[in-house]
């Protein structure tokens, strides 16, 4: 499972970095790889066509290697962790802190690349981060950065959101006034009350669940006119009966 | 403090309405933070910035006590992050020339003593193979066929002498040279950087790397010594391998530090004895980078000179020289760590 890591700011703050997956930070991969290839291409041409064929490849092999190893570093060092392929997939390198990261993190977590994509196709940094909570593959932990999605509402809360469609007692106040006002008794009053209320006549259960609900729209402080009280004291069961 | 909210806690509407502008605003700002530099920011939308970002952490704190709607806290999350990342990065002031003269006066030499023990165990591997190659040559000379691939091994080396000193394959030109380095230069990269991964999953994948490569350098020299030309091999292989093969030896060295770490971490946590091993291991890597491209320099022009136009005595002697300076240069010297 992922976690987000969680920052508390000198402002006490807790701030949420969640991870980046595996696809995305393939495809920002894949991307910087042809990057890195079409500018190989062109320092390539353009030795061939400048220079005499001489100094040529050795000025070709030497723009390899800078271009192969300093792409990644330029770019998270001057651009805040983002390559273009990062930026275009809304990820972000960022050090343990959650503050940019210094050249020499980035150097450790692109020098061990060599690692990470053993023994083909970053197999081994795939493996590893799968296995990491916070999805961070061997480069990433030695160099105390994580890879972190950016701006995006994250799955698990969006499913919340629509939950809350249908419920709006989930929120941390009105959970907290539920933990404190509603006993034990009341919970199986109202366990059986929705239980039993498949068999009451319409007009009763209209009738009962109006006035269970009104005193609970009072006693838990809800101001919620859209809030049917049937669904009040259903939700109310549901949350009193699931796991906290 | 704010007045009291509203008696069923926080209007969320409301909350948005009366807080958007400055959100917008912060928003504004931390793109143009991200485009410009400090210097066209100007101090004024700096110092707004901040007080921006204060505000919205404060925001933040407020709407998650109150509610959970995940669009809010998001886009409150996202943009207390970016605040933070701006606010709270490392000041600019140290510069990338001041960087690279820290790490040659001392950074570098400290680690390399720091980590003699690894270096001195890849130094072994590579010497145990130059033994054992060397040894089993002068045994029985077939073993040379068996332990030298192919590619090195074209034809005898007295006959490669001649053919050399003749010129047919004299590499005098620049051209030539600055093709052969280039290749040369992706060779030893990648025989450093095996050592290196091999060193660090399994350390003795390491060692074994540093043993083959060692056998084989023992054997063609066995082999030119057989033939009479050790002389010749001295001064063909001495100017670049005085560097090419202490680059390796770092490779693994780094590689054999790194598994250490991971592998036989002892008490320490592996998260813990990987973050000790790392600033040295970094420091190795890079040394051994800079290292390679030296190497690769020479090999493509220096050592392919042949004894008409440097004489092979100025070539072992610069070779020897080189070898030197880059021992006094790593461990010669006392080095405030």
């Amino acid at each position: 499972m992922t976690r987000p890591r969680l920052i508390v700011t000198p402002e006490h703050v807790e701030i949420r970095l969640e991870p980046a997956g595996l696809g995305s930070r393939f495809i920002a991969l894949m991307v910087d790889l042809v990057l890195v290839a079409a500018l190989s291409t062109t320092v390539a041409q353009l030795t061939l066509s400048l220079l005499p064929a001489a100094p040529g490849a050795l000025v070709r092999a030497l723009a390899l290697l800078v271009l192969t190893w300093g792409y990644h570093v330029y770019f998270e060092v001057r651009h805040a962790g983002q390559s273009p392929g990062k930026r275009i997939m809304g990820i972000r390198v960022v050090d343990g802190r959650g503050l940019p990261l210094s050249a020499q993190q980035s150097f450790v977590r692109n020098v061990l690349r060599v690692l990470d994509a053993l023994p083909i196709g970053y197999a081994l940094g795939a493996g590893v981060s799968q296995l990491d909570g916070l999805r961070r593959r061997l480069g990433d932990i030695a160099a105390d950065t994580l890879v972190v999605r950016e701006g995006r509402v994250p799955e698990h809360e969006r499913r919340v959101a629509r939950a809350r469609a249908f419920n709006s007692l989930r929120t941390p106040r009105v959970l907290r006034l539920i933990r404190h006002r509603v006993g034990l008794e009341e919970r199986e009053f109202l366990s059986s009350l929705c239980l039993r209320a498949e068999g009451l006549e319409d007009r009763a259960r209209f009738d009962l669940m109006d006035e269970v609900g009104r005193h609970y729209r009072a006693k838990l402080e809800i101001d919620d006119p859209h809030l049917s009280s049937e669904n009040l004291v259903r939700g109310l069961t549901g949350i009193l009966f699931s796991a906290r | 403090m704010r007045g009291p909210e509203p008696a069923g806690g926080l209007d969320v509407e409301r909350f948005v309405r009366e807080r958007r502008g400055r959100w917008t605003r912060l928003d504004a700002l931390l793109r143009d933070v991200a485009r410009l530099p400090d210097h066209e920011m100007g101090a004024a939308r700096l110092v707004e910035l901040v007080r921006l970002y204060r505000q919205t952490c404060s925001d933040l704190n407020q709407a998650r006590s109150y509610t959970a709607n995940p669009e809010l806290l998001a886009r409150l999350n996202d943009l207390a992050n970016r605040g933070y990342r701006v606010v709270y990065r490392r000041s600019h002031g140290r510069r990338l020339a001041d960087e690279a003269g820290r790490f040659f006066r001392s950074g570098a030499p400290a680690a390399f003593r720091r980590e003699r023990t690894s270096v001195l165990a890849a130094a072994a591997s590579l010497l145990l193979g130059i033994v054992v190659g060397f040894g089993a040559v002068l045994a029985d000379r077939a073993n040379g066929e068996r332990l030298i691939p192919e590619e090195f091994f074209a034809d005898s080396p007295a006959r490669r002498v001649e053919r050399i000193e003749r010129g047919e394959e004299r590499i005098d030109s620049l051209e030539k040279a600055a093709e052969f380095g280039a290749f040369l230069f992706s060779h030893n990269i990648q025989v450093s950087f095996l050592a290196f991964s091999l060193g660090a999953l399994t350390i003795v994948g390491g060692a074994c790397i540093l043993f083959y490569n060692g056998a084989i350098l023992g054997a063609v020299a066995a082999m030119y010594l057989l033939d009479g030309v050790s002389v010749f091999f001295l001064a063909w292989v001495g100017p670049h391998g005085a560097l090419e093969i202490p680059a390796i030896v770092f490779g693994g060295a780094a590689g054999l530090r790194l598994g250490r770490a991971l592998l036989l971490p002892g008490s320490l946590s592996a998260g813990e004895s990987l973050r000790r091993a790392i600033p040295s291991v970094w420091r190795i890597l890079l040394m051994t980078c800079v290292v390679l491209v030296l190497a690769g320099l020479i090999e493509g022009s220096f050592s392919q000179l042949s004894a008409k136009t440097v004489p092979y005595a100025a070539k072992i002697g610069a070779a020897a020289a080189l070898f030197a300076t880059l021992f006094f240069y790593l461990f010669g010297r006392r080095i405030a760590e």
